[in-house]
């Protein structure tokens, strides 16, 4: 890591050093004719894509970001002052991210970052956050493990979410599981954990296939699948080139149900394919803007009514949302801005009244614990909710993850400690 | 390389026998006018840390990164005619490959090799490329092609090495998540040696990218150079005169991946951090894009073209962002056709000629190369 | 291999194939034809299927809605030749940051127009079921469609007379000029044409593909360049062989190993390919024929 190994290597060596120490001494790091640079009052960072290939996704996790802001600051934004944002569009560009990262920490100064949809994009900004030491909140769902004192991971974690979808798809179709899913560290972690529930449940993974983020086809997946004949297929497919796998699985008449942590609560797939594509797919979410309660109808017509012509109010808008009002009650009772204080008051442990309901922060992991629910979708492609169960991110304290004791930087990965996979 | 001294004259000065190397006609800029122009270029990238502080150079510092990854290419395109996709394969594999020395091999050690190997490795690949095609015979827009495909094959390859099955040592390469962890730039030995993060990243870049530019003025102004030029006029009569085009052709080329390579580590060491992206078309495309803008036989021109370009669209932050960027391009390529930096060349000569020679103000004259 | 696994890897061809050519055509006219190397291909067929999608969402019958996806594109077309491309005529290289910036443009103002994504029109036909499989039919359908748009292009081009003068202008515009034909009719109109083709990929994908987004262009990129080059320079005889030959190799690498090693081997197929024969399948079959001919 960049930090360490500038400590490990303070010392400059010899002449050459002091000459390099001797230009260093002229510059500072504002500049001369930048001064201090940034707004005078709060700032929040929100870097969410608008365009580009997760826009998608992005746009309606700036908007809720946008939304709370504007609530905040109609009751007197915080700490009596007025919040400001700094949201420049990213345009699904990781290398635009750091830029725009590095712009956020040095020269705005924000006091909090909201950033990102991809788990690429997390890596590629954590370590600037982490030299910053910025506070970050992350807030897709995603497959778990970062166990970082400055970051928060607001959504829920493959572990979470296929832990509740899992073992209810083996109880309702069968013990065959066939298991698609993207070819990165999120669709392998993810089918790792599909592999330890189905061990855990004594059912059995017949057929496991890794695909190209970006393919489009899947004649060979769907016949591979055929002459598999499983009980249920568990899919982790994502982004929008992997929505033909649906399409064409309606296309090709195979109506195997599917178990998924990623479909229909990011990309609202159900809404944009023509049904029946998603028909019996089960989907385990902590949100979805379908979900009827009246805490839930509130906050949809008040996305709405802020952006009428928003394409859906997902997951992670949610979890935005939530997690920006979140850290502004951390902030009110810290009775400062100060990063380290704020994160020493979320430590502390912090439950906040979210759209999915009330939710609690695990001090120990900087995790959330969650409403996870199962959304199906019909053949009609219409919403359904069952098995409502709270569960807590688990994984992480099973590792030992416990960032207020022993503040690291590192993402766990299950297969380093389990035998089964 | 012995330079063809065409300006020097019997009672040249100093200073013009110092220029002279760097002179010829296969650069576009040789007037005392230009070299203002270029020192005043030069002094204001050198302040741009006083002025605006170290965090702001060390962010901007990328942007002379890839302006070295635009010259490696206006090098082989400008002045030998191969237009290379690659040379983001290039840069790719070169970061890639600093990356696993500096996680596997700890201290200064590590990372002097990775700039070493880096740029090695690189050369190599650009080497063993340039064989395969120069050598079997594939020219103009199926060079373009073959190098568009390599860095496409890269691109599907690293996508999908997830997981720990795909470390190297320490360094795991990521897949689609990319490599992380990458370490910052130094030199030295076991515990001895100098750290370069921030603004000492900005003035290394900086350093490399002029040296690399003047260096390069010898090179084209030279024997080799009218040899390139000659290939990229015509090369049938060129190799009727005795010349091995293809040789020419072929160690261009490597040149070109080493300039690229040498970028890539300097990428790499700018963002702790590299991911496939890097070789997709559109990463693909963006050195073609700045050397066709700046002028692709104008080395200083496809410099600011790709400075200017990346601060213009850090700049925009909007929707229509993307829009105007697009339509700068049309409307450059429209309106100016050989790129900006000829048509300023044009432009000024114009000027002089038309009002009297000895009062055209200095600083109005060419910012071409 | 039994018979059902052969129909699997026989659809997968087919669809391969289909998928190859169709994303080729327009640009190999485009190229191959007038040497403008249209990075904005991609955009044609996305305002194909853009135009497609929304007609049919106004009710008109699919076929219909198809029709109107290539003549929306085919009108963009000509209005862009007259406005940028004509310009760049002769200017390979220029030809390409034109049509990138074009791009951009365009994928962005679709977004702007028209959000992250539109609905998706569903897919007609139903599947075909053998044994424990089942394919899509229009899928498989879909490579009758591009043998037919083949078979047309074979028709206008060497068996009318817009054919042949179109031709004359491409081989010898000097000589086609002082013969009476308008050069620059003949262009606007090889543009026209491929622009239409691209129309008709993206009308023909609208269905068959998830809820098209800006980005629906992209997927056709690589694979139209690619087969463009292994095709080399004669559109109707290269752009069949390399949708042969690369579908042949997908499929066949995707049926044994996975769809990733499909990927991987249809490129550095490709490479090996260029650097074999330097002027694609249609320079092989020249060199062949003329062979053929001297020997007689």
């Amino acid at each position: 890591m960049t930090r360490r190994s500038i400590s490990r290597r303070s010392a400059l060596a010899g002449g050459v050093a002091s000459g390099l120490a001797a230009i260093g001494g002229c510059l500072s790091e504002g500049g001369i004719l930048n001064g201090s640079g940034g707004s005078d009052g709060p700032m929040i960072g929100v870097l969410e894509d608008r365009s580009g290939e997760f826009a998608l996704n992005g746009t309606a996790k700036w908007q809720a970001s946008l939304l709370a802001v504007e609530e905040l600051n109609a009751d007197g934004g915080v700490l009596g002052e007025e919040l400001d944002v700094y949201d420049p569009d990213p345009q699904s560009d990781n290398q635009r991210y750091q830029e725009l990262t590095r712009e956020a920490l040095n020269r705005e100064g924000v006091d909090a970052l909201w950033a990102g949809y991809s788990s690429a994009t997390r890596e590629a900004i954590r370590p600037i956050v982490n030299e910053e030491e910025q506070l970050y909140f992350y807030t897709t769902q995603y497959e778990g493990g970062v166990c970082d004192r400055t970051t928060f991971a607001m959504g829920a974690t493959a572990r979470q979410q296929l832990g509740a979808v899992i073992p209810y798809m083996i109880e309702e179709y069968g013990p065959r599981i066939y298991t698609i899913a993207a070819d990165y560290n999120f669709g392998q972690i993810s089918g790792d954990w599909v592999r330890l529930l189905a061990d855990e449940h004594d059912a059995e993974v017949v057929g496991e296939e890794f695909i190209l983020l970006g393919e489009t086809d899947f004649g060979s997946t769907i016949n591979a699948i055929q002459g598999e004949d499983p009980d249920f297929i568990a899919s982790m497919l994502v982004g929008n080139g992997h929505a033909n796998f649906y399409e064409q699985r309606a296309d090709n008449e195979l109506d195997v149900p599917m178990a998924s942590s990623t479909t229909m609560a990011q990309g609202y797939e159900h809404r944009r394919l023509d049904p029946p594509a998603l028909e019996d797919m089960y989907v385990g979410v902590n949100y979805m803007e379908e979900l009827e309660t009246d805490r839930n109808a509130a906050f949809v017509d008040a996305f709405y009514e802020q952006f009428p012509d928003a394409d859906y109010l997902n997951q992670e808008a949610q979890n935005n949302y939530f997690s920006i009002h979140m850290w502004a009650e951390a902030v009110e009772a810290a009775g400062t801005f100060d990063q380290e204080t704020v994160i020493a008051e979320l430590e502390d442990g912090i439950e906040v009244e979210a759209p999915e309901g009330d939710v609690e922060l695990d001090p120990e992991t900087h995790h959330m614990t969650h409403h996870m629910r199962i959304g199906r979708a019909d053949g009609e492609h219409e919403v359904t909710f069952s098995d409502e169960q709270y569960i807590e991110p688990s994984f992480l304290h099973e590792v030992g993850c416990n960032l207020p004791d022993d503040p690291e930087q590192t993402q766990y990965e299950p297969d380093e400690f389990y035998d089964e996979i | 390389m012995e330079g063809v001294r065409m300006s020097s004259e019997p009672n040249s000065s100093l200073l013009e026998r110092v220029r002279s190397p760097f002179e010829g006609p296969n650069t576009l800029g040789n007037s005392n006018g230009f070299w203002l122009t270029f020192g005043v270029g030069v002094v204001s990238l050198a302040l741009y840390p006083v002025l605006f502080g170290t965090y702001a150079a060390g962010e901007r510092a990328v942007f002379l990164v890839y302006a070295l990854l635009g010259v490696s290419l206006c090098f082989v395109w400008g002045f030998c005619g191969i237009l290379s996709f690659g040379q983001v394969a290039f840069f790719g594999v070169s970061g890639y490959t600093f990356g696993i020395v500096g996680l596997n091999v700890s201290s200064y050690t590590g990372v002097t090799l990775g700039i070493v190997a880096g740029i090695a490795v690189a050369t190599l690949f650009a080497a063993a490329l340039g064989y395969f095609m120069f050598y079997g015979g594939v020219r103009d827009v199926y060079v373009t092609i073959i190098t568009l495909v390599v860095a496409l094959v890269l691109k599907t390859f690293m996508d999908q090495t997830a997981g720990g099955e795909w470390a190297i040592g320490e360094a795991e390469l990521g897949g689609f998540n990319g490599m992380r962890n990458i370490p910052n730039l130094a030199i030295g030995v076991g515990d001895v040696g100098i750290d370069v993060s921030r603004a000492m990243h900005y003035y290394v870049a900086l350093a490399a990218l002029i040296a690399v530019y003047l260096g390069l003025r010898v090179l084209v102004n030279g024997r080799f150079g009218y040899a390139m030029v000659a290939t990229r006029e015509d090369e049938t009569r060129t190799e009727m005169f005795g010349y091995n085009t293809t040789l020419i052709k072929f160690v261009t080329f490597t040149l070109g991946g080493a300039l690229a390579g040498l970028s890539g580590v300097l990428y790499v060491t700018w963002g702790n951090y590299i991911d496939p992206q890097q070789f997709a078309i559109t990463a693909a495309s963006m050195p073609v894009i700045w050397a066709s803008i700046g002028g692709r036989d104008s080395i200083a021109g496809t410099m600011a073209a790709a400075i200017v370009l990346q601060w213009i669209e850090l700049q925009l932050t909007g929707e229509w962002a993307l829009v105007i960027v697009g339509s700068l391009l049309v409307f450059v390529i429209l309106a100016m056709p050989e790129g900006i930096a000829p048509r300023l060349r044009t432009f000024v000569l114009d000027r002089q000629s038309s009002s009297e020679p000895a009062t055209a103000p200095a600083t109005t004259e060419e910012v071409t190369d | 291999m039994n018979g059902y696994e052969l129909l699997n890897v026989t659809f997968q061809f087919l669809e391969s194939f289909a998928f190859i050519v169709l994303a080729t055509v327009g640009l190999a006219v485009i190229f191959g034809m007038m040497g403008i190397i249209n990075l904005a291909h991609g955009e044609f067929i996305l305002v194909g299927a853009y135009a497609t999608t929304l007609s049919a969402h106004q009710g008109l019958p699919l076929p219909v809605a198809m029709l109107v996806g290539v003549v929306a594109t085919t009108i963009f077309g000509i209005v862009l030749e007259r406005t940028i491309i004509r310009r760049l005529y002769g200017r390979l290289l220029d030809s390409m940051v034109a049509t990138f910036g074009i791009s951009l443009v365009l994928v962005q103002l679709t977004r702007i127009l028209f959000g992250n994504s539109i609905d998706q029109v569903s897919t007609p036909f139903g599947a075909i079921s053998y044994g424990s499989y089942s394919y899509s039919l229009y899928r498989v359908l879909l490579a009758g469609a591009a043998i037919a748009t083949l078979l047309v292009l074979y028709i206008l081009f060497t068996r009318t007379a817009f054919g042949i003068r179109a031709r004359a202008t491409i081989q010898d515009e000097e000589t086609a000029r002082s013969m009476g034909v308008d050069t620059d009719r003949m262009y606007m109109s090889t543009f026209a044409i491929g622009s239409a083709l691209a129309g008709l990929t993206g009308a023909l994908y609208a269905p068959a593909r998830a809820s098209p987004t800006p980005e629906f262009g992209s997927e056709f990129l690589v694979d139209a360049f690619v087969a463009v080059v292994v095709g080399g320079p004669s559109v109707l005889v290269g752009t069949p062989l390399a949708g042969g030959f690369l579908g042949l190799i997908e499929a066949f690498f995707t049926f044994q190993w996975t769809q990733f090693i499909g990927t991987v081997a249809m490129l550095v197929a490709a490479i090996v390919m260029i650097r074999l024969l330097p002027d694609g399948f249609s320079g092989l079959v020249e060199s062949v024929r003329t062979s053929w001919r001297e020997s007689e």
